[in-house]
């Protein structure tokens, strides 16, 4: 399959620095279709940094990224219908209700059957009950796995977590764990940083520890 | 709680410094007795565990030790006048500057202030002597109808803002540290009921006396319209009072929408006899005999809902109390940051908050379409933001028949502005942050134009039912030719949505970058623009018809602005762009470097100094 030459991701020699400090350096990736990676390292290692710069929400200083062959500029549509993100700078309508969400994004990648996909992935996150519900009503929980429905309702090649199981309780992280070993054995490929050691462990087929201190330039990722 | 216990707790240490660093431990009630009667934190070093009795050997302690359960704990009664006071202490305690000290170090601004102060009062006496001097139909029908527009704008702004906040509120630290301590509220309260309906007071009076004052009423009746919109005003804050004290909303709400409706009909018959549609049918001096009426009102409403409110002050609930100080809080952050945007957010999320659930609506229509449908039903879902819009259609008629005719492209502009804000929420979450927009499959530019596309819609309609205002509908307006007319109309209204567009696009100053020097102190860029926008976008658009200019000028620059606003030229992009260019002309470069001619030699570049 012509598909599989590329990786669906290429990072290359990535740096980036907020002022003097270096927060990554030199951080190179690829991922495969069917594969996943996790990024584990204590606070302030640089993980969120990495998968910021991934999605195009932070601009990098330098080195390249490329989302199934396509250099990464954010506002390119096809990266962005290959690319789905859950990191922290999701927001939501607050007019439109948990349901609605999900609806206005199946239809808006042009899923045929919207009401079917919605319906399913609804029950998994199990926010039936809240699916009227305006999001600024929802708990800290609820709002987690609507976020991360938001990811699962749509088409997509890449995903890109960020600590996907935050604030989830112990029920919902084993479902997180079920679905993305699942979205992987379909061919996916996933980047995500946690810090549930039972989560990497039963979805990623890679980790990667990020190390080094804030500040100390040799020591970034 | 006895002074000495007081000066004892407030001179204990505070935390310790961040450097300090120990492990975290529960921390021991301080010892009860007449001393101290304020738990204290005492640093987990300092325990010492309670000797055992002698017959039984003492179980080895797997934790922290305790001195005293709160089973022991015998608490003194509490004078809430003495907790107040340590708040007032420690508050001062922290403070570094004394207020005087402060006035005398900014002294320019308060001399600001007074001269300001002096030239508006000084604007305002001699615009009413203008004004009083003007005999005609339209100015005795502004003096009578628009103090009474203004009485009733203002008790709806006030119970609406009563509403909103609470009206009496108190902060998330008062609700943590004082609400659950066995204290009375009603004493912690008391003077905040009294101040809110002061200002209420106080405000409504200025606002009211000046709109009378302005439409030229002699001084002693713009005293009375001033007392009766002070009186009005601080009776329905004492009224919503005592409605926050029952929990109840729905009255506040009602009175809300009557005092509105009254003031839009007072300013519409105002429009309506100025364009000489139709006479007043009754004495002039009515009005100010009937505003003595209002104020009576007020007073009885002021007085029975003060007292009903001040027997409610102790069962008003807490989180009502807090939910106001919240948004109060809220709105403070944003306003020191010049944020109206923010501002407006806080507002819209607290509205969601108190509906909290809607009926689910099937979307409809693929791809981009999806967007402009679900903007569609959320119309349909919420029309008050079109009732505003329709509201707005007045104003175009309004000013053409006071004779402002050729103001009106601004004036009009500016109110289908403000009404054509609401609708643009969806365009509005998916610029403030990038992670919705993300989500989406479509360019910014795409996304932009999607979800302006019902806003445009409604301001061409908009523009097109205002057409006749243009034209000159009515006596003693402006005429213009048809064809002008519905330029002049179609323009307005294009204004009114590309400032829309502007005002919640704009984005928020930013504080990261390096301050600009101003005679004001430091400032981030952006920070006065921020206060301007959808001004400046208004004033550009609309200015050459003002001046008279041909409207073709307005056309070029509304079309730039279309183009800029809908993510025609981010800077951000155009950046990426260039560097993307960059990088692929360096790897061009590298690439014949690396495939060079045979027998050719390459010349290495000459390296940078």
């Amino acid at each position: 399959m012509a598909k599989q030459r590329i990786p669906v991701l290429r990072v290359s020699k990535l740096k980036k620095a907020y002022g003097p400090v270096t927060i990554v350096s030199d951080f190179s990736l690829e991922v495969w279709p069917g594969e996943a990676v996790a990024l584990t390292g204590r606070n302030g290692a640089g993980k969120s940094t990495i998968l910021r710069c991934l999605v195009g929400a932070d601009k990098i200083d330098e080195g390249t990224i490329e989302v199934c062959g396509e250099r990464m500029r954010e506002s390119s549509p096809q990266i962005r219908r290959d690319l789905a993100t859950v990191i922290d700078d999701l927001d939501f309508f607050p007019d439109l209700s948990v349901v609605e969400h999900l609806d206005l994004l199946a239809r808006a990648h042009g899923l045929p059957d919207a009401d079917a996909a919605v319906d399913e992935v609804l029950h998994e996150v199990q926010l039936v009950p809240q699916s009227g519900q305006l999001p600024g009503t929802l708990s800290s929980g609820q709002r987690r796995r609507l976020a991360l429905a938001t990811a699962f309702v749509r088409p997509r090649q890449l995903l890109i977590l960020d600590e996907p199981e935050q604030r989830l309780d112990v029920e919902g992280v084993a479902w997180l764990a079920e679905r993305l070993v699942a979205e992987r054995q379909r061919g996916l490929a996933i980047v995500m940083a946690s810090h549930e050691p039972t989560l990497v462990e039963r979805v990623a087929t890679r980790t990667l520890r990020i190390g080094g201190a804030r500040g100390a330039q040799d020591g970034a990722a | 709680m006895s002074k000495r216990a007081r000066k004892k707790a407030s001179s204990r240490p505070g935390p310790a410094p961040a450097g300090d660093a120990r492990p975290a431990s529960p921390s021991p009630v301080a010892p009860v007795g007449p001393e101290a009667t304020v738990p204290v934190q005492e640093p987990a070093a300092a325990s010492v565990p309670s000797p055992a009795p002698a017959d039984e050997a003492p179980p080895e302690p797997a934790g922290p030790v305790w001195h005293h359960s709160l089973v022991d704990l015998v608490p003194e009664p509490v004078s809430e006048r003495d907790l107040r006071s340590l708040m007032k202490d420690w508050r001062r305690g922290r403070a570094t500057r004394h207020i005087w000290e402060v006035i005398q170090d900014g002294y320019v601004a308060v001399l600001a202030v007074v001269m300001i102060g002096a030239m508006i009062a000084s604007v305002v006496w001699r615009a009413q002597g203008i004004a009083a001097e003007c005999t005609t139909a339209t100015c005795q029908t502004g003096r009578t109808l628009l103090p009474w527009a203004a009485l009733f704008g203002t008790l709806a702004v006030t119970l609406a803002v009563a509403r909103l906040f609470g009206p009496i509120v108190a902060s998330a630290a008062e609700g943590f540290w004082l609400m659950d301590a066995p204290v009375r509220r009603s004493r912690l309260l008391a003077g905040r009921l009294v101040a809110v309906v002061v200002v209420a007071g106080i405000v409504s009076a200025l606002f009211g006396g000046l709109v009378a004052a302005l439409t030229g009423s002699p001084l002693a009746e713009a005293g009375i319209w001033a007392a009766a919109s002070a009186l009005g005003a601080a009776g329905l804050t004492a009224f919503a009072a005592a409605e926050q004290g029952a929990d109840r909303h729905w009255t506040v709400r009602v009175l809300t929408w009557l005092a509105g409706a009254l003031g839009l009909t007072a300013l519409m018959a105002v429009v309506a006899v100025a364009a000489g549609w139709t006479t007043l049918g009754f004495d002039l001096t009515l009005g100010v005999r009937l505003a003595g009426i209002v104020g009576g009102v007020g007073v009885v409403l002021l007085l029975a809902g003060g007292a009903a409110a001040f027997a409610r002050l102790d069962g008003m609930r807490r989180a009502r109390l807090l939910s106001g100080g919240s948004l109060v809080s809220g709105m403070q952050g944003a306003m020191f940051a010049m944020d109206v945007g923010l501002m407006r957010d806080i507002l819209v999320e607290r509205d969601a908050m108190d509906r909290g659930h809607v009926r689910p609506t099937r979307g409809r229509g693929l791809g981009v379409n999806a967007l402009v449908w679900r903007d569609l039903q959320r119309l349909i879902r919420f029309p008050k933001s079109l009732l505003l819009l329709l509201v707005g259609l007045v104003v175009p008629y309004a000013v053409g028949a006071l004779g402002l005719g050729s103001f009106s492209p601004f004036i009009s502009g500016m109110v289908l502005m403000t009404a054509l804000v609401p609708l643009l929420g969806s365009l509005r979450v998916l610029s403030r942050t990038k992670g919705l927009a993300r989500a989406f499959p479509f360019s910014t530019q795409d996304i932009r134009r999607a979800v302006m596309t019902v806003p445009a819609v409604l301001a061409l309609l908009w523009a097109a039912a205002a057409v006749p205002a243009f034209a000159g509908l009515g006596s003693g307006t402006q005429h213009l030719p048809l064809l002008d007319a519905v330029i002049h109309a179609g323009l307005t209204g294009v204004a009114g949505l590309l400032a829309a567009v502007r005002w919640v696009t704009a984005k928020p100053a930013d504080y990261g970058t390096p301050m600009v020097q101003t005679g004001m102190g430091a400032m981030p860029p952006g920070l006065m623009v921020n206060l301007f926008r959808g001004i400046d976008v208004m004033a550009g658009v609309t200015g050459p018809l003002l001046l008279g200019w041909s409207p073709w000028v307005s056309v070029v620059i509304a079309g730039v602005v279309f183009f800029l606003l809908q993510g025609g030229m981010s800077m951000e992009e155009a950046q990426a762009m260039q560097e993307e260019q960059k990088r692929q002309l360096a790897d061009l470069k590298g690439a014949q470097g690396t495939a060079a001619p045979a027998g050719k030699t390459r010349i290495p570049p000459p390296a940078k100094r």
